[in-house]
């Protein structure tokens, strides 16, 4: 059995991962939606009806996979840094510890995927399901990041939860002017296109590969540097 | 005193002739506090130490006398101030708390540890059962290690340093947790290897066994004094 494959399966061996891989994204798209609607009218923003049920897909999917990363990194630090030093090096180690937690992620794009269609007819499903992935991605190396940095459970999945916040509320569709670090930003907008029918333009669609295979290189880089790391 | 490693430099020479380990001249500070309170905790202050083929050598010292932090730069887990270290690119490694996957299971960890090593899935395997009768814990190869006890997740990080056959063992406080039984057939383990050729340096704040030691170095104000 290959590296990733035991690395996914150690994850799933917790008693509640796949419970809460699988519930928590379709209990957010189901809840979250009006929720969205609520905070985007107090921040200035216009976030309503399938629009908001198809942003919520995509933060379903982001909060679960940066959780996901976080942990994952984070609890296996000490062990990983053993085997890389047994001979198999940081970068082989980094690299199955991000492929198991991106299966996991897609687990959970899946599930919030599957809750969208369910509850609303879109016109650009694959449009949405893409911009899903994309959201699970970005937090997936956000929470990589951060478990490769900070080890203490709190503090980082505090962190985690933090860039979270600001990342959901200053967004497209809740507030007039999207900050410039937004960094779900152009996932949002193919997302909430999506919601109200529409197809998004090209380059929505390379602007968030960019920024997603950047924050994915960025996790890569980062949680081989902290296995390297001697101070 | 040697100077201080470059990042540009490799950090650990091969080591050659009639030793298996050299430590020379170690340096290792740490920084505490914020950076307008901090103060700097001076560990080791220049210590050397070596270890020969087949010789078993114990490194004895206080509570915080900087044991695991020496064993750490031996290892490549903790970067050095000044000094050098030469020592094999085999090496096996028993950190002092089992650093294993907890949801795994011990016969998941040998397999791991194999590819690690760069051993055949057969060699691989053939190490692990013979390592998992050695040490007497078999049974448990399917359990995952939240499973076991102490002393049997002490097992599995023993073995785990042991399956390939290292030239250089370094173990830290290896036998925390084993019953009498498990403790002596530590020992007579240890000798086995080290008639076999390999070089073990053996880390304790108490070593009981003295007489079973070629050398015996004791870490004080971060400097290692023979005994």
């Amino acid at each position: 059995m290959s590296r990733t494959a035991v690395f996914a399966r150690e994850q799933l061996r917790a008693p509640l991962t796949l419970v809460l891989l699988v519930s928590v994204p379709a209990l957010f798209v189901v809840a979250a939606a009006d929720a969205l609607s609520d905070f985007a009218g107090a921040l200035g923003g216009d976030l309503a009806g399938d629009a908001a049920v198809a942003l919520s897909a995509g933060w379903a999917a982001a909060f679960v996979s940066g959780s996901l990363g976080f942990f994952q990194a984070a609890s296996s630090r000490g062990a990983d840094r053993r085997l890389a030093l047994a001979g198999l090096g940081p970068a082989r180690v980094a690299v199955s510890r991000i492929t198991a937690s991106l299966l996991l992620a897609t687990l959970a794009s899946a599930t919030a995927f599957a809750t969208l269609i369910v509850k609303t007819d879109l016109a650009h499903p694959w449009h949405a399901a893409v911009a899903i992935w994309g959201f699970a991605l970005l937090y997936l190396s956000i929470g990589v990041l951060v478990g490769s940095l900070v080890r203490a459970p709190l503090e980082g999945s505090l962190l985690v939860v933090f860039v979270f916040l600001l990342d959901a509320f200053a967004g497209p569709g809740m507030t007039e002017s999207v900050p410039p670090w937004a960094i779900s930003q152009k996932a949002a907008d193919i997302l909430i296109a999506a919601g109200l029918g529409a197809s998004s333009p090209s380059g929505d669609w390379v602007k968030l590969a960019l920024v997603t295979g950047g924050a994915l290189l960025a996790a890569l880089v980062v949680f081989v540097a902290a296995a390297r790391s001697r101070a | 005193m040697a100077a201080a490693p470059s990042r540009a430099t490799p950090d650990f020479v091969p080591a050659t002739g009639s030793e298996v380990l050299r430590v020379a001249d170690v340096t290792k500070s740490f920084h505490r506090g914020p950076p307008w309170r901090r103060r700097d905790v001076e560990v080791l202050r220049g210590a050397s130490l070596r270890v020969g083929p087949g010789e078993l050598v114990g490194l004895v010292g206080e509570n915080g006398s900087g044991k695991s932090v020496l064993m750490k730069i031996i290892v490549g887990l903790l970067g050095r101030d000044g000094g050098s270290v030469e020592r094999p690119d085999r090496l096996g490694y028993c950190p002092q708390v089992p650093l294993v996957w907890e949801k795994l299971t011990v016969g998941e960890h040998f397999e791991l540890f194999a590819t690690a090593y760069g051993m055949s899935a057969g060699a691989g395997r053939a190490a692990a059962e013979s390592l998992m009768d050695e040490l007497r814990f078999a049974r448990y190869e399917h359990y995952r290690v939240e499973e076991l006890s102490g002393g049997t997740q002490q097992k599995l990080n023993l073995g785990l340093a042991l399956m390939h056959e290292p030239q250089l063992l370094l173990l830290d406080e290896p036998y925390a947790g084993f019953d009498w039984e498990t403790y002596l057939r530590f020992w007579e383990m240890s000798e086995t290897r080290r008639a076999q050729g390999m070089g073990i340096l053996v880390v304790s704040h108490l070593l009981a066994e003295r007489e079973r030691l070629t050398r015996i170095y004791e870490l004080r104000d971060g400097r290692c004094e023979v005994l």
